[in-house]
């Protein structure tokens, strides 16, 4: 398993009326995460890979699987991108 | 009417006195129309001799040359000098101008020229006081609500916003500034009051006002007006702190969103709606 990890020296974050507000520590960057990004930013706690992510995220939200697989892959990149995750 | 003892604080360290001053805090000299702040000091230069030397806890001191303008003084003063003030001594000074209702304070922030005065002042024909212009202070030290500190400026307007605002015309600002002082039609609050909403002024064809929620109250505090660059200045919080610091204060500030159109003939319908606006939501506070 490759477990999806915050990197949370990198970044504070806060929350407001259930949406997120992530702020990376060394380029004072903003992301607003909302919906299944909110979700999923939830549920990056060390214990999941990508795919148990997509089963969480297919759990709740309608859609097909594939797609919602790829949607997370998509996300988790960005997120790897801008350094605030890492997928070991 | 007994005054809060932020009031109190700001009254003694605006307090001014003429004399000498230094003319630079730093080992760069200071040019005109710029300020330096350092530890516990500001100093600010206008146009030519003319400077403005702040020490926390020993008040201002002002040294006006030959050549300085002092028709511009009042407005250096109760400008930047009283935002580097504020925030040097723990208040935030933003950029916003306000109206008062049953006890609380509805204030309207938005770039330069998105009419934050104009309509302000108009609200006043809906018998709302004014409450302040251009600047609204606010005192953080409860933690259960933010408090208004009442506008220590005098309501200034173009002359073409007198017939709009119904606001009476008082005199001509500075000798090179094209505004004039105005008086309120309802008056003026001289008192603290809690901060009851923050309403964002913007452009637009279809007239909406809409509570604003989530993320957005929070990146809707960016703000690069002068009087955010004084209080980072004197507040010297690294990226960290400066996030927790707006976080906290987006979950305490209710904030919507006032889109009109920028039409004369519309003006009148826009003011009206905000007044109602403002007046349900009075009615919910109260």
């Amino acid at each position: 398993m490759s477990a999806v990890t915050k990197r949370t020296d990198r970044f504070t974050e806060t929350t407001i009326d259930e949406e997120i507000v992530v702020m990376h520590l060394g380029t004072g960057r903003f992301f607003s995460l909302t919906g299944t990004a909110a979700l999923l930013w939830r549920l990056i706690d060390g214990t999941h890979d990508r795919s148990t992510l997509a089963n969480e995220v297919t759990a709740i939200f309608d859609g097909r699987e594939s797609d919602i697989a790829s949607d997370v892959d998509d996300f988790l990149e960005q997120l790897e991108e801008a350094g605030l995750i890492a997928i070991d | 009417m007994s005054r809060s003892p932020a009031e109190l604080l700001l009254e003694r360290e605006t307090r001014a006195c003429y004399g000498p001053v230094p003319i630079q805090l730093f080992d760069e000299p200071l040019g005109p129309m710029s300020w330096q702040m350092r530890d516990e000091t500001f100093l600010l230069r206008a146009e030519g001799d003319h400077y403005f030397y702040y020490r926390r806890g020993n008040g201002l001191t002002i040294h006006r040359g030959t050549d300085a303008d002092a028709s511009e003084e009042s407005l250096w003063l109760n400008g930047s000098v009283y935002a580097a003030i504020a925030s040097m001594n723990g208040l935030l000074p933003i950029h916003a101008s306000a109206v008062a209702c049953d006890g609380a304070v509805f204030a309207f922030a938005g770039p330069a020229s998105a009419g934050k005065s104009t309509l302000a002042a108009a609200l006043g024909r809906h018998g709302l006081a004014m409450f302040c212009d251009d600047t609204l202070v606010l005192d953080l030290s409860d933690p259960q609500q933010l408090i208004c500190l009442p506008g220590h400026k005098r309501l200034k307007l173009c002359p073409d916003a007198f017939a709009l605002t119904g606001a009476a015309v008082e005199e001509k600002v500075s000798q090179t500034y094209g505004k004039y002082y105005a008086a309120p039609a309802a008056g003026t609050v001289g008192m603290a009051m809690p901060l009851a909403m923050l309403i964002f002024l913007a452009d637009g064809p279809e007239m909406a006002i809409a509570p604003i929620s989530g993320a957005e109250r929070f990146l809707r505090l960016t703000d690069d007006h002068q009087t955010a660059r004084l209080f980072e200045a004197a507040r010297k919080l690294d990226r960290a702190e400066e996030f927790a610091r707006r976080a906290s204060l987006a979950r305490k500030i209710a904030m919507a969103r006032f889109v009109r159109p920028m039409d004369r003939g519309r003006f009148d319908e826009g003011v009206a709606m905000a007044a109602n606006y403002i007046r349900s939501l009075a009615g919910l506070n109260a």
